[in-house]
């Protein structure tokens, strides 16, 4: 995990308990953090990636009869995730800030460095 | 830290939901104008069924445009599912009286699309849609002036025998 931290092309956007997105400005891409493991992810991917997350029901998982546990396909990992409540919680955390963050850096750079 | 967002010219979520849905449409279109080709061929209207035998190779364009658009543009462009088009029409105008109204419903979609652009300041997709918003005047045209045509002559045989004469030589000439 330090290892990625101390490059300095590589930027956290957004952290949450066990996970967190960072920027890489020299490849252009980003990575997930996820407990202990690390995914990169192109722009369009993340924001797909963010869209199955956010759409993930969660008063549909409370409800009983129905198991707690969400499953997500990540391509880019060439394996499947299978998410607890909590976890979809996070992560769900995670995404939102993470694009409030990239946005807010959108708007510094049209209004701010590009001027 | 990179604008990487800006620097993909990344599109709005809801620009690129809103031209995954025309995607859809055009491709409805494509498969409901398939149908109609299939039910003025059986029945020997040879040209009316060349007719619409075009226009779903028009609208499959008008797919792909859009399709590749959002592909340019580094989002998800979606291969759509496809309703089963209706295949029974009672007469050749009925057919002609149904595309009117499918152009009419994709111009309303078109429309909305502009006006989701407007309202997240994309002025590029804005300025794609034109193409579509000329195109859909054209289309409408077409459809009225077919239907005006059965007006004229009626729907007998020998009124048909006509229309099927003249059905392919209709078109826009705007300016
Ligand atoms: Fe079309």
């Amino acid at each position: 995990m330090t290892e990625i931290e101390i490059e300095p092309e590589v930027s956290n956007i957004f952290s949450t308990n066990n996970t967190a997105l960072y920027q890489c400005d020299r490849s252009e891409s980003f990575i997930l953090k996820f407990f202990e493991e690390h995914i990169s992810f192109k722009i369009g991917e993340l924001q797909a990636i963010r869209k199955k997350i956010r759409n993930i029901d969660l008063a549909q998982l409370f409800k009983s009869g129905t198991p707690d546990i969400e499953i997500l396909n990540v391509p880019q990992c060439d394996r499947i995730f299978v998410l607890s409540i909590l976890e979809i919680l996070e992560l769900k955390e995670l995404f939102s800030g993470a694009f409030v963050m990239l946005e807010l850096n959108s708007v510094i750079h049209r209004e701010i460095l590009r001027k | 830290m990179k604008d990487i967002l800006r620097r993909h010219q990344i599109l709005r979520e809801e620009i690129v939901n809103i031209l995954n849905k025309q995607v859809q449409i055009e491709a409805q279109s494509a498969a409901n104008y398939l149908a109609m080709a299939a039910w003025c061929d059986v029945r020997g209207y040879d040209n009316s069924a060349e007719f619409y035998f075009k226009q779903s190779d028009e609208e499959r364009k008008h797919q792909l445009k859009l399709f590749h658009y959002l592909a340019d543009m580094e989002c998800d462009a979606i291969s759509p599912a496809i309703e089963e088009p209706q295949h029974e029409f009672t007469t050749l105008r009925s057919v002609f009286e149904r595309a009117l109204e499918m152009e009419i419903a994709v111009t309303d979609a078109i429309h909305n699309v502009v006006r989701e652009c407007r309202k997240h300041g994309d002025i590029a997709t804005e300025e794609f849609m034109r193409w579509y918003v000329q195109e859909q005047i054209e289309e409408e045209y077409v459809a009225r002036r077919c239907l005006e045509l059965f007006d004229v002559l009626g729907e007998d045989k020998i009124a048909l025998g006509m229309f099927e004469e003249r059905v392919l030589g209709i078109e826009y000439e705007g300016d």
